[in-house]
């Protein structure tokens, strides 16, 4: 599949991202589209875009926290995550307003392979930073301008679980993923785990690469399975902090707003799963006699049931659409993955032959991601129709607990393959596996953020 | 175009700006604030920050689904008895093998002769399977020696049951030894 830039350029404006706007210098405008073209698929013998970005300049302003050498290098590594690029390593530094030295940079990162470069200009006024980002073709020969791009944020101190260098660098990089793949990038993301060990686990939120770990629950009981609503300003999660395994929600971004209580039922309230929509929560209560599926909706509290067999049914994932829900159940033996719909109908098995939990079903909706137990634990990926099951891991230590990434292609999950409990993320299909966390504490359960609003 | 598309910009920006100096919009809620002491760090901390939540739980809020349901005892108000003995199960399984039906028949016997006992019969797993699944079949475990009790006749209503899954281990060598212990129920017992 090739592609002009200017193309793809012209469909990420159509596109209308939140973020703003590329908008082509007039004198690429006035060009008809040309002959640069890019092939990203990313992943192993995916080919990748070599890209270039040298520390910014300061046009206006006072830079006093760093953020010209900080933010190319927090958007570079979210480039390397993409999976869709490789940073090309260099220290040359730009001289604000000197195209002559800016044409000598580029003609060295050609020289060592790089195919784009992306050069900031960064203008200080009172509490606010601008960026304007600007895109050239490093395979042409005079290094034509591609697009040219503004950002902005408030300037604020850093503070732990917040950092404006790092939004601003992750919204950069994440807009580049999108010029150049037709998505945007998930670097503008969180991700919320479990850290501790057996007896004292609680909650914490980071960013998606692992930096500015924060907590978002302190209640020295246990706390399980964080799960971000769809519009990623809350979070549902299972706690025993009133003795029971209750269901929960808090707000992490809302300091004053206490947690919510979802539901308190005898027995266990556990497992949940957010409806596409955000209206409600798929959820395992036992109260009537054994774990079972139930949809709650949030606003009213009215509760539907979902399965009515005596085994045991739980861990329930929607599907993008609405319309189905994978669940957990040990109904035929050993514990499998089935598909029902989603008002409890026509329950089918889908995967067969093992000890299947952790069902995790793609926003792309083609996939669903469940866990293996084969001595240790090994993630699979299945249609949901039951066909290609595949190892998405296998041969390092125990690995379980997927969380899709909004785009579809990243998974992150829980791994004890350097010795203890920790995040990782790869690609869908297997490859470019990446250590997230790598605290003293075990870190489990994690929970990929949607896009941040 | 140009207009539009500098109203996308400007759009843009302006919730960019919103975001990042935390304005954000949120709905009422009808949860009161907990009486506990939060260890919040920073009352003043700007969005997104995540904020550690609270100890204690909320009053309920409006979504909270709780319906109408005897009130649970709380678990720390129980104790251990050493006369009443645990039982344990095989992997991935929660029927109650014959050497352990001979425990609990031992435990009713107890509880029968020590009728102003209430009990509280946790459920637990090895570490081997995932954590939710294992909160499920903690659950059976814990149900499956409740049904026992009282097919020997004690009260449903003096029993309660946990699940703990798989965070209450009492082994943690990773060892089949280890794993068989934490495979249990064990009982707790409080005055009425």
């Amino acid at each position: 599949m090739r592609r002009t830039v200017i193309a793809v350029l012209f469909a990420g404006l159509a596109v209308a991202s939140t973020l703003g706007f590329w908008a082509p210098p007039p004198a690429v405008r006035a060009q008809a589209p040309a002959d640069v073209y890019i092939n990203v698929t990313g992943g192993p013998g995916g080919k990748k875009l070599n890209i270039a970005i040298p520390e910014f300049s300061v046009v206006a302003g006072a830079d006093s926290q760093g953020a010209a050498k900080q933010i190319p290098t927090v958007a570079g590594n979210d480039l390397t995550l993409s999976g869709a690029f490789s940073v090309v390593a260099g220290s040359d530094r730009v001289p604000a307003n000197n195209p002559d030295a800016l044409r000598q940079v580029w003609t060295n990162f050609a020289a060592a392979g790089a195919h784009v470069g992306a050069y900031g200009l960064l203008t200080f006024r009172a509490d606010r930073a601008e960026a304007e980002v600007r895109l050239y073709d490093l395979t042409t020969p005079d290094f034509r301008s591609i697009a040219s791009r503004k950002f902005e944020a408030a300037v604020q101190s850093p503070a732990p679980g917040f950092d404006w260098r790092r939004r601003l660098a992750h919204k950069i990089a994440d807009d580049i993923v999108l010029q150049f793949t037709g998505e945007a990038g998930v670097a503008d993301t969180k991700l919320s785990f479990v850290v501790g060990p057996s007896g004292a686990k609680e909650i914490v939120v980071a960013d998606y690469d692992g930096f500015g770990t924060s907590p978002v629950t302190r209640n020295g009981s246990i706390n399980l399975s964080p799960v971000w609503s769809p519009d990623a300003r809350s979070i549902a999660f299972t706690s025993f902090m009133n003795g029971y395994p209750d269901l929960f929600r808090l707000f992490p971004f809302e300091p004053r707003r206490p947690v919510q209580t979802l539901a308190s039922f005898h027995g266990i309230n556990s497992s949940p799963s957010w409806s596409p929509d955000g209206r409600m929560l798929a959820l395992t209560l036992s109260k009537d006699g054994n774990p079972e599926i139930y949809v709650l909706t949030v606003q009213t509290g009215a509760l539907q049931r979902l399965t009515r067999h005596a085994s045991i049914d739980t861990e329930p994932t929607w599907s993008p659409t609405g319309q189905q829900i994978a669940f957990v159940s040990d109904r035929a033996g050993a514990p499998k993955i089935f598909v029902m719909d989603r008002d409890g109908s026509n329950v089918r098995q889908v995967t067969t032959g093992g000890f299947h939990t952790q069902p995790r079903w793609s926003p792309k909706a083609d996939t669903i991601v469940y866990t293996q137990r084969e001595g240790t634990h090994n993630l699979y990926a299945i249609t949901p129709g039951g066909t290609n099951a595949r190892p998405l891991t296998s041969g390092q230590g125990d690995n379980q607990g997927a969380t899709w990434a909004p785009d579809g292609r990243h998974i992150a999950f829980q791994s004890n393959r350097s010795g203890r409990w920790q995040v990782y993320m790869m690609l869908l299909d297997g490859g470019d596996t990446t250590q997230v966390t790598s605290g003293a504490a075990e870190a489990t359960s994690p929970s990929w953020s949607p896009r941040l609003p | 175009m140009l207009t539009r598309a500098a109203q996308v910009s400007m759009m843009s920006l302006l919730l960019a700006g919103l975001m990042i100096t935390g304005c954000a919009k949120r709905p009422a809620t009808t949860a009161a604030q907990t009486a506990a002491p939060a260890p919040t760090p920073s009352s003043a901390a700007p969005a997104p920050t995540p904020s550690p939540s609270s100890g204690a739980a909320a009053a309920p809020g409006g979504a909270a689904a709780t319906s109408a349901q005897t009130p649970r005892p709380s678990p720390r108000e129980f104790m251990a008895v050493a006369a009443l003995k645990e039982v344990y199960f095989d992997f991935d399984k929660y029927d109650i093998r014959p050497a352990d039906a001979k425990t609990l028949d031992a435990n009713a016997t107890w509880l029968k002769s020590n009728a102003d006992n209430l009990v509280l019969i946790e459920g637990h797993c090895d570490e081997r399977g995932t954590n939710e699944y294992n909160l499920a079949l903690g659950e059976r475990r814990a149900k499956a020696t409740m049904n026992y009790l009282v097919s020997q006749g004690i009260q449903a209503n003096r029993i309660t049951i946990i699940s703990y899954g798989e965070e209450r281990p009492v082994c943690n060598e990773k060892t089949e030894a280890c794993w068989a212990k934490n495979r249990r129920a064990n009982f707790l017992v409080k005055p009425r």
